[in-house]
């Protein structure tokens, strides 16, 4: 199911191109406005069609194998914290789906360098960043080397 | 410069009726270019079936008093206020551009079908409108060329890059900018005036000519598809797109310029 | 691009290069500025790290996670599970080395903002098997993507890397790399002391099952270029494995996911007569594979292979059975927003077909075959283990170091690592940054680019932009031309290829000596012809990178394929002329190393060793 823009609801503003994954949003010589270029190599993952603040972008499942007539919208409301579908059939049926996306406020995350730098015996051993508090267990588990049997081939 | 009507001047070579008749061909030309357009590619047909679809997805009727009531609210927030725009210096922009056409495209008219002669002096006020116009449009048009329009600024490609889509806009600004060296050209007797006003002239009439195959016509299509985008609202269809989540707002925006490279 | 300009040179300096900002990508970020506080660190990405990858749509389910601090399994529980899937032959000290750290990841991932879900009767995390859990995942890419953003000293999205660049004063090691900007045009030399690679695996090597629009819904991301095996394959580093290909049984033509149907929702498979069939195709493999039958869970390309034995007699389409599951509303949300989240096609071809699974039981099919390192599948790099236990052969100097000095590796990047799923990946980068980290700090001398080297590369990376200028001029217009391909007809012969003659779906996965002999020399002829690809613009010049890398992939997949004489995962491949598992002489791993310079490839094999149990 590639992705296709509409034409009246399009304003040209760029944040489709920028975010697919696959470099196929790209805009239209004589309209201005985003169109997908190359829809054998559209995923469908829909980073653009939730990207586009104008809802302009929409997916038609593909050719090869999705008969016409179905709908699978999505809002993705990235200040609320949830992404909400619809889906329509194609005959006429239709479901809807509300998910929660994030528990924290974007940009929230503290960078690794806000961290109290690590002791200067941990950079040879095999704790990783934030362990083996993060673990939620007393310590990492490791093996002795002779646990180890090599096989005969 | 500023408070010269540059077309009184001008009437000395050119009769105001010739002006005026130009004036009302470019209009004609605008209004024959999207009709033309529409016919041609069907698109009246087209929104017609679009909203015949709309209306009948729509889950409530929409009564008389509500059609009005969106339709004031296209013309007030859709257009006067270009309110669609989803980033804040495409929007103000697109204001300056559009305002600024607008105050230089009624100036013009006025000064060349009510003062086209020096005879009649022309209230100061519309060679001001008419210079603070083409002015407005150079600012909005050349900040969008060089640094907004998303072929540029998203995709990567050079500013110095034309296709068929900037048609429009380049005609557009490069009309005004002519139209301003046009005018200070004539009020300081300089011998580039003729020269200036035949470049103004080719890129005003490429301008309203190349509507069929231009931009142009987005003044009127816009606020169409933005009024019919606000019916489908309001009777409940909104194009198959899910409700809106019944949550707070409380986790912020991760949202930058489109513009990672 | 610039309308008259040359392409502009622009050179990075750092001291760890991370190339791919996927999940191992943005690990290996996270991990490289914890330990290296006033390290320069730079994040190169094909496209942009907010969605790149193959989590770009989402997941609905961690698949790699232990719960330790529930007792619910350890490390090597993991370890014996994914060599049981894999048929004996996984590197268990990196496997290990992953699952005992897993947990730490995912807890970082609920701190950071990720949704997991909890089951309500023991407020633990909801299993929805014994190693996977269940997630909000719509946003986890974006989630990760930022904590990489914030560690990184710079994160460069649309450069894609073409090339490694070696050390021209010492042999055999990484000095950094250089690629293009696909936005605009600019040519990138990163100097980097070291190089961590955790860039995508191959999809689209073999021929797809849909060659129209539908070539894009491919169950591996399309954009998963084979770049982590090309650009270690280009700088000498050896390969593992490149003939475990993976087959995947998924629902048909959107390849949306099973896992929680078979786990959580407790659905079944039937052949078209709605008949189980598996068990009568596992009692004849026992002529094949001897007593690895025995073994359970079933590994994953035995159920394939049931599952291909059964529609070889014609009694598919094999449909899962999902009518009695999806009477519960609550499974119904789950099965549904499980392609939401994850595989939004599924969806809309279910949609299309007006397929509801509460009255339909719908069809399922095995896909084309793809190559990576994070899946029921381990190819990739061989990489150096961890230094607390690994066995003398499996080690030399930092974990997660390739071959190749100074040049790391994670997530598909590397081999032997079955199993580890996004959060294993991005633990995969946490380990490798951690030892590149290292790796930099004892560093005694800088290592040097040359630019006889890079100026090489630079006229290589944008030939096909003058290929196709100047060819053009012999044609009126189109896509045929005498003297240049574009990359789609690379692809696509690429693809023929290795599905008619080293085991595709044209012949039942099934190949044999001579096909794969034939198949080399077909490559052979498109190499060469890759010298004569035309790009039309960036977009298309990413395209024909794209293409050599998964062509240089598709030659290590034949060449592994060829050499390991015996079918040790029937339901993956199939050779024919060796159609047994042959512990005897197979029982060990095989690597390959390439020689740019002569153009050589030479294979070996390597001891495989198992934790005692």
């Amino acid at each position: 199911m590639p992705t296709f823009v509409y034409m009246t609801a399009c304003d040209g503003c760029g944040y489709c191109v920028d975010i697919c994954p696959s470099d196929i949003m790209h805009i239209d010589t004589t309209y201005r406005r985003a169109l997908n270029i190359e829809p054998n190599f559209c995923w469908e993952c829909y980073s653009c069609v939730k990207a586009c603040p104008q809802h302009a972008i929409d997916v038609r499942g593909y050719a090869d194998f999705a008969p016409l007539g179905h709908s699978v919208r999505v809002l993705r409301e990235e200040k609320k914290g949830t992404i909400s579908w619809k889906i329509r059939f194609r005959d006429g049926r239709e479901k809807d789906f509300v998910s929660p996306i994030r528990t924290t406020p974007w940009g929230s995350i503290k960078s690794p360098a806000d961290y109290e730098a690590p002791a200067k015996d941990a950079y040879r051993a095999q704790e990783l960043a934030h362990e083996p508090e993060a673990l939620h267990v007393e310590s990492l588990p490791s093996l002795s080397p002779d646990r180890f049997k090599r096989s005969a081939a | 410069m500023f408070s010269e009507n540059p077309f009184a001047a001008l009437s000395a070579d050119v009769s105001p009726a010739v002006m005026q008749a130009y004036v009302v061909a470019m209009i004609v030309l605008v209004a024959a270019g999207t009709l033309f357009d529409i016919w041609h590619k069907k698109s009246g047909r087209y929104f017609f079936r679009n909203w015949r679809t709309a209306r009948a997805a729509g889950r409530k009727p929409i009564g008389g008093g509500k059609m009005v009531s969106l339709a004031i609210q296209t013309i007030v927030v859709d257009w006067l206020a270009s309110g669609e725009f989803c980033s804040a210096r495409r929007r103000i922009a697109h204001l300056l551009g559009m305002y600024g056409f607008l105050a230089y495209a009624i100036a013009t008219a006025a000064m060349v079908f009510f003062y086209p002669t020096p005879d009649v002096p022309t209230p100061a006020i519309w060679p001001l409108l008419w210079h603070i116009g083409a002015l407005l449009i150079c600012i909005g048009g050349y900040w969008f060329w060089f640094f907004i329009r998303v072929d540029v600024s998203a995709e990567g490609n050079s500013p110095w890059r034309i296709a068929r889509a900037d048609l429009f806009v380049l005609s557009l600004v490069i009309s005004a900018t002519l139209a301003l060296f046009w005018s200070w050209a004539q009020s300081a007797g300089s011998e580039w005036t003729v020269l200036c006003f035949s470049l103004y002239l080719i890129a005003t009439t490429v301008l309203f000519a190349g509507v069929p195959w231009s931009k142009f016509s987005h003044m009127f299509y816009k606020p169409a598809a933005a009024f019919q985008k606000r019916v489908a609202v309001a009777n409940g269809s909104r194009a198959n797109l899910p409700l809106p989540a019944d949550k707070p707002e409380t986790f912020g925006s991760a949202r930058t310029a489109p513009r990672h490279y | 691009m610039g309308l008259f300009s040359r392409h502009r040179t622009v050179f990075t300096d750092c001291d760890i290069l991370v190339v791919g900002g996927g999940m191992a990508g943005c690990g290996a970020t996270y991990e490289s500025r914890y330990w290296g506080r006033d390290l320069k660190i730079v994040c190169v990405e094909k496209a942009n790290i907010e969605r790149s990858g193959a989590v770009a749509q989402g997941l609905y389910a961690i698949n790699c996670y232990m719960g330790m601090q529930w007792n619910e399994n350890r490390p090597e529980d993991h370890v014996r599970y994914a060599r049981n899937d894999l048929m004996g032959l996984v590197r268990e000290d990196l496997g290990y080395d992953i699952a005992r750290h897993v947990d730490s990841t995912v807890h970082k991932f609920e701190e950071w903002g990720l949704p997991i879900m909890r089951d309500p009767a023991t407020g633990r995390y909801q299993r929805e098997g014994k190693w996977q859990i269940m997630i909000h995942g719509e946003s986890y890419k974006p989630i990760v993507a930022e904590a990489a953003r914030k560690a990184a000293t710079k994160v460069y999205n649309r450069i894609m890397v073409t090339h490694l660049l070696m050390d021209a004063a010492k042999p055999n090691r990484v000095a950094g790399a250089v690629g293009f900007n696909v936005r605009t045009g600019d040519f990138h030399v990163f100097r980097a002391k070291a190089v961590i690679v955790s860039a995508g695996g191959a999809s689209h090597i073999f021929k797809p099952r849909a060659v129209g629009e539908g070539m894009g819904r491919t169950w591996y991301a399309p954009w998963s270029s084979a770049s982590a095996y090309a650009l270690p394959i280009l700088a000498g580093a050896k390969m593992m494995q490149m003939e475990n290909r993976i087959v995947l049984t998924r629902f048909k033509d959107g390849y949306g996911p099973v896992g929680a149907y078979f786990l959580h929702l407790k659905t079944y498979t039937q052949n078209a007569y709605g008949e189980d069939y598996e068990q009568r195709w596992f009692d004849k493999l026992r002529e094949t594979i001897g007593e690895y039958v025995d073994r359970h869970p079933v590994p994953t390309c035995l159920r394939n292979h049931a599952f291909l034995e059964e529609v070889k007699a014609g009694r598919g389409p094999i449909r899962m059975v999902t009518k009695e599951a999806f009477q519960d509303p609550h499974k119904e949300t789950v099965g549904w927003e499980n392609f939401l989240g994850m595989t939004v096609g599924q969806a809309v071809v279910w949609a299309s077909q007006n397929i509801d699974p509460k009255h339909t039981n719908p069809e399922l099919t095995t896909s084309e075959p793809y190559v990576m390192g994070s899946h029921a599948t381990c190819s990739g790099a061989w990489a150096s283990g961890p230094s607390d236990y690994a066995p003398a052969e499996y080690q030399w100097g930092y974990n997660r170091m390739m071959t190749v000095e100074g040049l790391f590796g994670a997530g598909d990047t590397i081999g032997g690592t079955a199993h580890k799923f996004s959060s294993g990946s991005f633990t995969e980068g946490r380990i490798a940054g951690k030892a590149a980290v290292n790796y930099v700090n004892d560093l005694r001398d800088q290592p040097q680019i040359s630019e006889a080297e890079y100026e090489g590369l630079k006229k290589t990376v944008y030939q096909p932009l003058e290929t196709y200028a100047v060819g053009r001029n012999e044609i009126v217009a189109g896509t045929v031309s005498p003297s240049y391909i574009l990359p789609i007809h690379g692809l696509q012969r690429l693809e023929k290829i290795m599905d008619e003659y080293v085991g595709g779906i044209s012949t039942g996965y099934t190949t044999n000596e001579p096909m794969l002999a034939r198949g080399l020399e077909l490559l052979g002829m498109l190499r060469e012809d890759l010298a004569h690809v035309g790009a039309e613009d960036l977009h298309q010049l990413q395209r024909t990178w794209e293409l050599q890398h998964r062509v240089l992939a598709s030659e290590a997949v034949t060449r592994h394929t060829l050499y390991r004489t015996e079918t040790r995962w029937p339901g993956y491949y199939y050779r024919a002329d060796h159609p047994k598992l042959d512990d005897a002489n197979w029982h060990c791993f095989t690597l390959s190393r390439f020689d740019r310079n002569t153009g050589e490839w030479t294979l070996e094999k390597a001891p495989v060793y198992h934790i005692v149990d």
